[in-house]
């Protein structure tokens, strides 16, 4: 028996000029399944939406074409026409009559929106009903890292409810944090006391993940530490693994006494027993690494923390002060207000070390001049890296990094600290450059993220929205491999087969993996091969 | 009713250029008539058998309409069909259908022009090859 | 989280994203905007695309705006304005007032038969721009006959819907919500402030939300006066940031002029573009690939000029200190544009009176302490994006979240004080 299909055209307050409905009305009512053709003038409104669900129940239609605006907002706001009327509210297909047709030409368009409202109609003929279930995930996190961002993401996600495991590599929390503690005026000791007393926060300590496998709600998790490998499932992980630093200097140059890091420096600055207050300081940045926030940071801080506590020179030799974080500008100006001389420079300035003192060299802008200064220390410019952990997990979650290596893909519809794959987020340094505002934000940003997809346990999903058929499926791992989003796995079926089971959870239902199938074993409901070619024969 | 200068079609990604086609009608930005847009979840979902059912069928042109490079909500979805429609070309000239007869474009919801733009530029290149 | 209840005030991105993630956890969410359409200032920024993404994320915001217009937590509240407000945390009781909108956009089916009857030229009612949401007709009070004492009833009665209203008044009424978040967005700096830069008195000076407008309506750039493509085009950087009255980088400037000029480069590829700045600002996700060509294809001139006179051939002839070369410089071009910065909005000494929360010196609304990034000094009310300070779409996006994350908070740990009782 032919479906019964209703098609609904608007002539939008009959403003729509150049169609000719009576005309097309005729020609639509002779397409094969369909029952009924109703014009209306105000489909989108109450009235137009409830003549339509009496026509649905009076004719018992099984699907429903609407010929009007676009599906852009509507389609959803039909969906739900639909149902009211008792259809699965996904057995319904538009036609874009107005926005891509009427409004889009010159002239009589009635051949062209016949002709879409066939495509529509062939379309939904072979639609199938949708259901939405609920599945269960696991709500516990796992946070790999253990400096700022490590931390304060776990404490947070107590606080919501979740519970945590910290997952370091070093021995202790809060290595190599000392830098940004004197920068941005926090306490480690008493974040990583707070930790501890945490009790939905487990840390584990000298601990690498070794293996990754599964998806959103239900990821498991190989970790070794000293004396054993363990299995631990999680249902969401954050990638917290930070970023690490390198001087960009000539490798003839050696660190010492006089050529320092800003890690360095604020150790120094720190040391209430330091031997001999350093009379002249020069700073460099912004010359090999123009694309971080924090060295200007660490500089302006620096900087004034040694004029107020040593009363030194502080000369500061730069290309352009990164001033787009909040509050930089005034810490610039406060900088200069104190007596620290900035010099700007289109090249990076020469350095030399003579008889134990440091020579600096720069052509500065304003005076169009060679300046040489000679100083007791150097605390030299600092290219920003990632660590080899972002590179490790990275390959082991399979997840894409940027152009220089820091964790996160250049797209912006994954921004602020997502990553392809549902479940998997990045927080601090490993996303790249950072400033104390940012980094907050993003803590907060992905523990929303994740109260979102775990804290009620379950998520709600269209069930077997996109699924591989186990009778054509060969295993040939296509799909698997070409999956953006990491959400088809092997799994076992009854009969022993494997074959490839694509995840409701982590799916995005973009319909790669369909389209690439060689076997052509992939169903993608709403958007099967059938249900798109049926539109193009309609043409 | 039968179309005269042979039909496109433009295969439009949701987040893309289906978007960047209703700004366009909106603005009142007109292009030719003949040209039949089927939504699609991703440029990725478009598949070698779609662009050949639509030359069997009797399309002049085929567009595959995605997100920019870099921008595509799937990350790959618009790569892989710019190699699909690059393959589409090898196979089309087997059966003389060539010159350019299908391509990828990429764009925003937000640029109807460039919508308008590819549809005119397609049109061009089938009045130019006569049919 | 049924039965909790937040206030977004401000549907520009950041508002978008804290209720997107509220209602998305559970949350109801009213959404409030002054204006007719959602979606703020960046909904109609243009794509600054070449041959790849320039990351610009003006297209992100459209997406959003999509899935809170059609989200079934989240409900609308255009042309409101926050009027009182009392209580507290867990307790607000917000007055609220709607001003009438003369077209209904909940029956208006943009059929434009209205604006077809309209009798006076600039027509008094019209779509709003094509990305606007909702996308309803907008009748303009200064235009209108209606408005000016006159009796014309020509779009009422040709509107197919009865959409059309005129004997209206603000509509009152009172929302009782949990918490509130202030997203209130920004100005631009008035870039008429800086005379000796002729905005305002020469037509081919834009500022670079002009510019914005002008890809996003037309798709390529045309110099306003000759309607001919303009060769030569001059930005002109930190107009309105870095200043004694704004003293902070707004953060977004360098990135759009660099993006825009790639853009014009594109699009003519023999144009000369010329970036007038102090300090670059080139640190950010995503921005280091872009650079480097734009090193090539840019010409960057340390020096911001002061002043700008037409000559008599109509170009423009900006005089400025070229730093590199130690004196002043002439140079003339056919466009110039200002990278006007982020000021705080027109109203925020309002919002910041009726909400009871402290301004920072900087004129936008201040945080509480600085380990906090959306608190105020009212528990209950928090900030998100750029109305407590200059951000681009990615971060305000974030801002956003983070607000959000922070209402989640003290809304759980009120509910869960509650059943403690």
């Amino acid at each position: 028996m032919e479906t019964k299909i209703g098609v609904f055209l608007c002539n939008c307050g009959e403003a729509i000029k150049n169609i000719d409905f009576d005309a097309a009305v005729k020609e639509i009512a002779k397409f094969p399944g369909v029952t009924c053709v109703n014009l209306s003038s105000d489909l989108c409104l109450e009235e137009g939406k409830k003549k339509m669900i009496s026509c649905i129940r009076e004719e018992n239609l099984e699907r429903v074409v609407v010929a009007a605006c676009s599906p852009e907002f509507h389609e959803h706001a039909f969906g739900e026409v639909l149902e009211k009327a008792g259809l699965n509210g996904r057995l319904l297909s538009m036609a874009n009559i107005r926005e891509q047709c009427s409004w889009a030409h010159d002239g009589d368009v009635t051949g062209k929106a016949v002709e879409l409202v066939k495509m529509a109609v062939n379309r939904v003929r072979l639609l199938q009903p949708m259901e939405m279930k609920e599945l269960p995930v696991n709500n516990e996190v796992l946070v790999v890292g253990g400096g700022f961002s490590a931390i304060n993401t776990a404490l947070q996600l107590s606080r919501v409810g979740l519970r945590t495991t910290l997952l370091e590599k070093e021995a202790a929390l809060g290595t190599g944090t000392e830098e940004l503690e004197s920068l941005c005026g926090f306490d480690t000791s008493s974040m990583v006391s707070a930790v501890e007393a945490d009790k939905n926060i487990k840390v584990l300590t000298s601990a690498r993940v070794m293996e990754v496998d599964g998806k959103i709600g239900d990821f498991s998790v190989r970790i070794r530490q000293e004396g054993g490998e363990i299995l631990r499932k999680y249902g969401a992980i954050v990638l917290a693994t930070g970023h690490q630093t390198e001087l960009a200097l000539d490798c003839e140059l050696k660190l010492g006494l006089s050529i320092v890091s800003q890690e360095e420096f604020c150790r120094m600055l720190g040391n209430p027993s330091l031997e001999t207050e350093p009379k002249t300081i020069g700073f460099i940045f912004d010359f090999c690494d123009e694309n971080s926030r924090f060295p200007t940071l660490a500089t302006l801080n620096n900087a004034l923390a040694a004029k107020r506590r040593w009363g030194s020179e502080v000369y500061v030799f730069y290309k352009s002060v990164k001033v787009d974080s909040e509050g930089a500008e005034i810490l610039y100006q406060e900088a200069r207000d104190c007596g620290v001389v900035f010099l700007k420079s289109e090249v990076p300035p020469r350095i030399d070390v003579d008889n134990g003192q440091v020579k600096i060299k720069a052509k500065d802008v304003f005076l169009g001049e060679d300046i040489i200064l000679v100083c007791d220390v150097l605390v030299a410019e600092e290219l920003h890296l990632p660590t080899e952990e972002t590179a490790n997990l990275s390959s082991l979650l399979n997840i894409r990094r940027d152009s220089r290596g820091f964790c996160q893909e250049e797209n912006v519809h994954l921004y602020p600290v997502a990553s392809e794959k549902k479940g998997i987020f990045f927080v601090g340094g490993c996303r790249g450059d950072l400033d104390l505002g940012r980094v907050l934000t993003d803590i907060s940003s992905v523990v929303m993220n994740v109260y979102e997809l775990l804290s009620s346990g379950k998520i709600l999903v269209e069930a077997e929205k996109v699924e591989a058929d186990p009778q054509k499926c060969v295993a040939c791992l296509t799909c698997i491999r070409v999956c953006p989003h990491g959400a088809i796995q092997l799994v076992r079926i009854n009969g022993g087969k494997e074959v490839a089971g694509i995840s409701d959870l982590a799916c995005y239902a973009c319909g790669i993996c369909a389209a690439i199938c060689p076997a052509k074993a992939i169903n993608f409901q709403s958007y099967r091969d059938e249900e798109i070619l049926a539109q193009i024969e309609a043409i | 009713m039968r179309i005269m200068n042979g039909h496109i079609v433009a295969f439009c990604c949701e987040h893309s250029a289906y978007p960047a086609a209703d700004s366009a009608g909106r603005l009142g930005l007109h292009y030719p008539e003949n040209v039949r847009v089927i939504r699609v979840p991703c440029a990725g979902r478009v598949d070698l058998i779609h662009i050949l059912k639509a030359f069997e069928n009797g399309a002049a042109a085929v567009l595959v309409m995605g997100c920019e490079d870099g921008a595509c909500h799937h990350i790959t979805g618009n790569t892989r069909a710019k190699e699909r429609v690059k393959y589409s070309e090898i196979l089309l000239k087997e059966v003389n259908i060539d010159g350019g007869r299908v391509r990828m474009f990429n764009l925003s919801p937000n640029a109807p022009h460039k919508f308008v733009r590819a549809v005119n530029e397609m049109t061009r290149i089938t009045k130019e090859s006569g049919r | 989280m049924e039965n909790k209840n937040v206030l977004v005030v401000g549907s520009g991105i950041s508002g978008i994203a804290s209720a997107l993630e509220l209602a998305n956890a559970g949350v109801s969410v009213y959404l409030l905007d002054k204006e007719a359409v959602v979606g703020g200032r960046s909904a109609s920024f243009c794509c600054k695309a070449t041959d790849i993404c320039s990351r610009c994320s003006a297209c992100v915001v459209l997406g959003k705006v999509k899935e809170a217009v059609t989200h079934p937590r989240i409900k609308l509240l255009t042309n409101s304005t926050m009027k009182k407000l009392s209580g507290e945390l867990g307790n607000f009781r917000v007055e609220i007032e709607q001003q009438p909108r003369y077209v209904d956009e909940e029956r208006c089916i943009a059929c434009g038969l209205c604006t077809e009857v309209c009798p006076v030229d600039p027509k008094a009612i019209y779509p709003p721009f094509a990305e606007a949401t909702p996308f309803s007709y907008i009748l303009d009070k200064g235009r209108c006959l209606r408005f000016k004492g006159e009796r014309c009833d020509l779009c009422r009665t040709s509107c197919p819907t009865k959409a059309i209203e005129f004997d209206l008044k603000p509509k009152e009424q009172e929302l009782r919500v949990d918490a509130i978040i202030v997203a209130t967005g920004f100005d631009v700096f008035d870039a008429r402030e800086k005379g000796s830069l002729g905005y305002g008195r020469y037509t081919n000076v834009l500022t670079g939300l002009d510019l914005e407008h002008v890809f996003t309506r037309d798709g390529y750039l045309r110099l306003p006066t000759n309607g001919r493509e303009p060769q030569n085009i001059a930005f002109i950087q930190c107009v309105g940031s870095r200043d004694k009255d704004h003293e902070y980088c707004s953060q977004v400037c360098c990135k759009y002029a660099m993006k825009l000029a790639g853009l014009i480069k594109y699009q003519n590829p023999d144009a000369r573009v010329t970036i007038f700045y102090i300090d670059l600002q080139t640190a950010g996700k995503g921005f280091a690939q872009f650079y480097e060509e734009y090193k090539e294809s840019i010409r960057f001139v340390r020096g911001v000029p002061v002043e700008i006179l037409q000559t008599v051939s109509g170009e423009l002839e900006v005089r400025f200190e070229d730093i590199s070369q130690g004196k002043v410089c002439r140079d003339t071009f056919d466009l110039v544009v200002l990278s006007v910065g982020i000021s705080p909005g027109k109203n925020t000494w309002d919002l910041a009176r009726i909400l009871g929360i402290n301004l920072a010196d900087n004129g936008f609304f201040d945080k509480k302490d600085s380990l906090s990034c959306n608190e105020t000094n009212v528990d209950g009310i928090f900030l998100a994006g750029t109305c407590q300070g200059p951000k681009d779409i990615p971060d305000s996006i974030a801002h956003g979240i983070a607000a959000a994350s922070k209402t989640m908070r003290v809304l759980a740990e009120s509910a869960s004080q509650r059943r403690g009782h």
